[in-house]
């Protein structure tokens, strides 16, 4: 009975050791490839709130080396909707970047070729890119709150509700500014109709009262 | 002794579903970019049998008038380039399918309008872990299922949310321009009325002047 238990534990330990490393191979997959031309620039953009942390990782995915062996480099930059520069980059082949708006808006990241890259050649830039929720660390929270397992998962899960929740807010604020504008739209429509065709009234009665006058001025009435 | 073993293998169990849940560390990506003619995405697919959601929303095009209403064509490419899925000329679409590679899956926009358009693009993996079942103590794993299932079924949540605020942002741009354009059909329908009937009474007072120098010479 002794032995069945310790050959249980030592299986378990096993398991838990396989499933540890598999679970640091194997990578967070949510970074996505952008195509880069040889020349020009790639821009990708997203509309981010106020007070949101922003992660993001990005480097160049050797797809086809040349004969050198050569990674090309690339340079970055981030700019916030009102044009200040966030973060800007010169020729590397990797690199992060963090930071929280402050302004409400399009965040830009653009991308472009340093250096001299075979002309025609396509290689990808891998982005990983993370607002918000995602961007949270969750293992310095668990460490500071001194909380783990199901407890750790269950309050993952609430502040995704909670961010739900409050995109939701933000998509309510939206669709009452677009009824406001629809209503205004409607309203100019019905007075601007009514004031075209009060122009043309006003129009075709001057005509008449300058064209009676004219003729009566040349004596043909 | 033995129930201690037995709290023993539960608590590794335990663990062993955490760390399953842990590494999948999900979400999906939403990002807009514009344009020109053609435009290539990759995203990396880890795990055979996952639902791959995709959406993507035209959100304006640069159009002198303001007014495209013609789409993009999308066409997705498993990791071995056979075509997977094929949409034309939409200007909004989400579609799902079951991943069968694990792999590399490209997804290749095109546009066929001569103006540049904005789209807002999402790719979001669904993982569903199965729980090993050596590890087996009835007491965690079937909640450890259950949250993995709720995990799940808000990150499809927050894919959703993502196509509809792309759809919103859409409509408010064409609501902006429609109010916009009211404005100035009225401005110019009444210059144009106030114009025309200017032209009229000239031209009258011209063939007027012409038949009165006529006939009273």
């Amino acid at each position: 009975m002794a032995l069945k238990i310790f050959r249980n534990a030592r299986l378990a330990v096993l398991l838990v050791e396989l499933v540890y490393l598999m679970g640091f191979l194997v990578p967070s997959a949510k970074a996505i490839w952008l195509t880069m031309p040889s020349s020009g620039t790639k821009c990708v953009s997203e509309e981010i709130q106020t007070k949101v942390v922003v992660l993001a990782d990005y480097y160049v995915v050797d797809d086809t080396p040349d004969e050198n062996h050569n990674i090309p480099t690339i340079s970055a930059r981030v700019t916030s909707p009102y044009g200040n520069n966030l973060y800007h980059a010169d020729n590397v082949t990797h690199g992060q970047f963090a930071f929280t708006t402050t302004e409400s808006g399009n965040y830009l990241a653009c991308f472009w070729v340093d250096g001299q890259v075979k002309e025609g050649s396509i290689f990808s830039i891998s982005l990983d890119w993370r607002t918000g929720i995602s961007a949270k660390d969750w293992e310095s929270v668990a460490k500071k709150e001194k909380i783990d397992g199901v407890e750790l998962e269950l309050i993952k899960l609430e502040a995704a509700v909670q961010a739900i929740h409050e995109n939701l807010l933000f998509l309510k604020t939206r669709e009452a500014e677009m009824r406001e504008v629809s209503e205004t739209t409607n309203a100019r429509v019905a007075w601007l109709s009514i004031l075209s065709l009060g122009v043309c009234i006003a129009v075709a009665a001057l005509q008449l009262w300058h064209l009676k006058r004219y003729f009566q001025k040349k004596k043909l009435i | 002794m033995e129930s201690r073993g037995r709290s023993h293998v539960g608590v590794t169990a335990m663990v062993v579903g955490l760390l399953v849940i842990a590494s999948q560390m999900q979400g999906s990506i939403g990002i807009r970019f514009v344009i020109d003619r053609e435009e290539c995405f990759s995203h990396e697919v880890q795990y055979e049998g996952d639902t791959l959601h995709a959406s993507f929303v035209v959100i304006k095009a640069d159009t002198p008038w303001s007014y495209g209403d013609e789409g993009v064509d999308l066409v997705i490419k498993g990791p071995s380039g056979e075509q997977i899925n094929e949409i034309h000329d939409k200007t909004s679409d989400k579609l799902e399918f079951v991943v069968q590679k694990k792999g590399p899956y490209r997804f290749c926009f095109t546009n066929k309008s001569p103006y540049h358009e904005t789209i807002d693009f999402d790719v979001h993996v669904g993982h569903f872990s199965y729980f090993d079942p050596h590890a087996k103590d009835e007491h965690f794993a079937p909640l450890l299922t259950e949250i993995a299932k709720l995990e799940e079924a808000l990150y499809n949540i927050q894919f959703e949310q993502h196509w509809l605020e792309a759809q919103t942002d859409r409509q408010a741009i064409v609501n902006e321009g429609m109010s916009r354009r009211a404005v100035h059909k009225a401005m110019i329908e009444s210059a144009a009325l106030i114009g025309v009937s200017v032209l009229q009474v000239y031209l009258l007072q011209r063939l007027f002047e012409r038949k009165l120098g006529t006939s009273r010479v």
